[in-house]
């Protein structure tokens, strides 16, 4: 018992040390080693919790995403949202949390680029976090016939949806407007746009209609 | 209603569509020439109507200060050929609504709480739509309460909006470009205050609390303990909007008596408080069948500079223009007349304001006046058609008349309007009358 909570302490020890090196320093500590002499604990020690630095801040992302979602699915008006109104809820939480530790989350961001993300470690897990998340969205808003379901594109509207988070992410980071207004404005926009071309719309009917002719010549 | 069905979300994007719209009334014009080429004759009415059909179709997918622009614009029914003013008039009444979790979001960070955490109920949907924000119903103990809840961003993009709508704006209304920067930067201040609703809120409280004596008049009462800069609470008001109003048929009597109210109304606050309630269109107005009428919606307010004040009431004297050095002076004085202009131009447009101003004072001029004549709103409409078709009007470079008019005149534009769907008799003697006798 004493050891777990030992170790839970360390743990969030080093994600503590870690934060203020880079936001003292503007980057990452030498080396594992160096870090871990800082700190007096072995290195063993370390990499009993993280294997690298991005590690750390891969960690840093998901505990916001989970901080948030629990956040939200505490408030008692949650369970009748739309998927839609979860969705922004939980973007504007999120960029919420955010706000308390941009200094921090933009000197990650630095290091990644946003134009192909793809080998960004420190956004690795957040990605599969969101992913999951938005996976339980679309199949609730497929449920109640919000979203559209597409044959082949229901399995890449997660990926869509986490390119409009990367998104999402990039425009905050570059949002010099009061209170961040810029970006709620974003948000509520890309949504918006993005339900709306999700949903039964026009474009079913159409291919609809276009499969029938072709059927029935 | 779907929640916000189409945003148009950059800029770029929003100037797109206007283009379109500009590009989309040159194909009417197009249209409109060719086919009077073809058969000889032509039919204006027809071409406004498409111009207006496009143009609202444009308008009604922005929000904001493209939206204000475009209630503004049907405010100056003397401006406008009367097409554009019905599709305008719809304008007034809905623009696509905020999201819910945005909502949330706006109360957490002014109240550090959510819309139920403060309020007993709080309708999820907005129940209406303000120009620059909107409306949801609230309640708190015996309290029913209105909470108008601003769009983010607002402010930031006034300026950034009203610069796109400047040329589309010239070329579909056929304003010259210096008449419309001349009346934008008037426009953009108000704007500007209206984003506050601080400001709204002290301006609420004073007015209703100076014009509170005028009987049949009610006014909400405002919460600053649950508004911020972009929340403001008060009463919620009973009583129809006046489309469904008239649709119960209220007699000649309540109409008269309505419209006097509001006439009193406008009355105190131009001559005694020399500021005024500048947006009288129907939708901040509620009318009950007892004839009482509930004002709400402070956002935009004129302040009526005193040397301006005098001189524009100077020169709506009835037969002015008979007392030609004095009306000259005046002319001048008001910047309707330049100093640049030619001894032409001088006469010209020494005519032109004369009638102009004949018309519009004329209500002043008789101890009582019958708003529900047509024939004078005829008059007024044709003021657009002079315009639009005078020359020496459209070549002009520099935009003419204070700009303080621009708003003075909307209130009265959409005084007489409003009396004039209530088709109500009002005695007008007022207390412009001592200055008419000075």
């Amino acid at each position: 018992m004493t050891q777990e909570t030992d170790s839970k302490n360390l743990k969030q020890e080093i994600i503590e040390k870690y934060q203020e090196f880079l936001l003292l320093e503007g980057k990452s500590p030498a080396s594992v080693y160096a870090f871990c002499k800082d700190l007096e604990i072995s290195e063993a020690e370390f990499y009993q919790h993280f294997s690298d630095f991005d590690q750390i801040a891969a960690h840093f992302w998901l505990s916001i995403l989970e901080a948030t979602q629990e956040r939200l699915q505490s408030s008692p008006e949650w369970e009748s949202f739309s998927a839609r109104e979860k969705l922004l809820s939980f973007y504007y939480g999120f960029f919420e949390s955010l706000k308390g530790h941009r200094s921090y989350a933009l000197l990650i961001l630095k290091s990644v680029n946003m134009a192909s993300p793809r080998g960004a470690e420190e956004l690795k897990e957040l990605k599969s976090g969101y992913k999951d998340m938005v996976k339980e969205l679309v199949a609730e808003g497929q449920q109640n016939n919000e979203i559209a379901s597409r044959s082949k594109l229901n399995d890449i509207y997660d990926d869509l949806f986490w390119m409009q988070f990367l998104f999402l992410l990039d425009y905050w980071r570059k949002d010099r407007s009061a209170g961040f207004e810029r970006s709620d404005e974003a948000i509520e926009k890309s949504v918006n746009l993005s339900f709306d071309l999700i949903e039964k719309n026009a474009l079913d009917s159409a291919f609809d209609f276009g499969k029938f002719m072709f059927q029935n010549r | 209603m779907k929640e916000q069905d189409k945003i148009y979300s950059s800029r770029a994007q929003r100037t797109g569509k206007f283009l379109k719209t500009g590009a989309k009334v040159g194909a009417n014009y197009l249209k409109h020439y060719s086919k009077k080429l073809v058969t000889g004759e032509s039919n204006d009415a027809e071409l406004q109507e498409a111009n207006a059909n496009d143009v609202y179709d444009a308008l009604s997918n922005l929000k904001g200060s493209a939206l204000k622009v475009a209630q503004m614009l049907s405010m100056d029914q003397g401006l406008l050929p009367q097409a554009y003013t019905q599709k305008f008039a719809q304008a007034q009444y809905s623009a696509p609504p905020l999201s819910y979790p945005l909502v949330v979001k706006t109360f957490q960070q002014y109240f550090s709480k959510n819309p139920l955490e403060i309020f007993e109920d709080f309708s999820r949907q907005s129940v209406a739509a303000a120009s620059i924000g909107q409306v949801h119903r609230a309640k708190k103990g015996d309290l029913d309460l209105a909470v108008k809840v601003q769009y983010p961003g607002v402010a930031n993009s006034i300026s950034s909006d009203l610069k796109m709508v400047r040329p589309v704006v010239g070329a579909m209304f056929n304003i010259s470009q210096a008449e419309i920067n001349h009346y934008l930067a008037e426009v953009e201040g108000r704007l500007m205050e209206e984003t506050d609703y601080h400001l709204e809120l002290e301006r609420g409280l004073r007015i209703c609390k100076e014009c509170a004596h005028i009987e049949g008049l009610k006014f909400p009462q405002y919460y600053p303990e649950y508004s911020a800069e972009r929340v403001l609470t008060m009463d919620w008001m009973s009583g129809l909007h006046l489309d469904k109003f008239l649709e119960t048929n209220p007699d000649q009597e309540t109409r008269n008596r309505i419209g006097q109210v509001i006439w009193d109304f406008y009355d105190y606050q131009i001559h005694h408080l020399k500021e005024v309630h500048a947006d009288p269109h129907p939708g901040n107005f509620l009318f009950e069948a007892d004839g009482s009428v509930g004002v709400i919606d402070f956002g935009c307010i004129k302040v009526l500079p005193p040397k301006f004040y005098e001189r524009y009431f100077q020169i709506m004297r009835p037969a002015i223009e008979q007392d030609k050095e004095e009306f000259l002076s005046l002319l001048y004085d008001l910047e309707f007349l330049l100093k640049s202009d030619s001894q032409e131009e001088v006469e010209h447009f020494q005519a032109v304001y004369a009638d102009v101003l004949g018309l519009l004072g004329r209500p002043f001029f008789e101890e009582e006046f019958d708003f529900a004549d047509k024939s004078y709103f005829e008059e007024i409409y044709g003021l657009a058609d002079v315009y639009q078709n005078d020359k020496m009007i459209r070549k002009a470079k520099a935009g003419r008349g204070p700009k303080d008019a621009i708003y003075l005149n909307r209130t009265y534009f959409g005084l007489y309007n409003m009396l004039h769907l209530l088709k109500a008799k009002i005695k007008t003697r007022s207390a412009v009358d001592q200055l008419f006798l000075a």
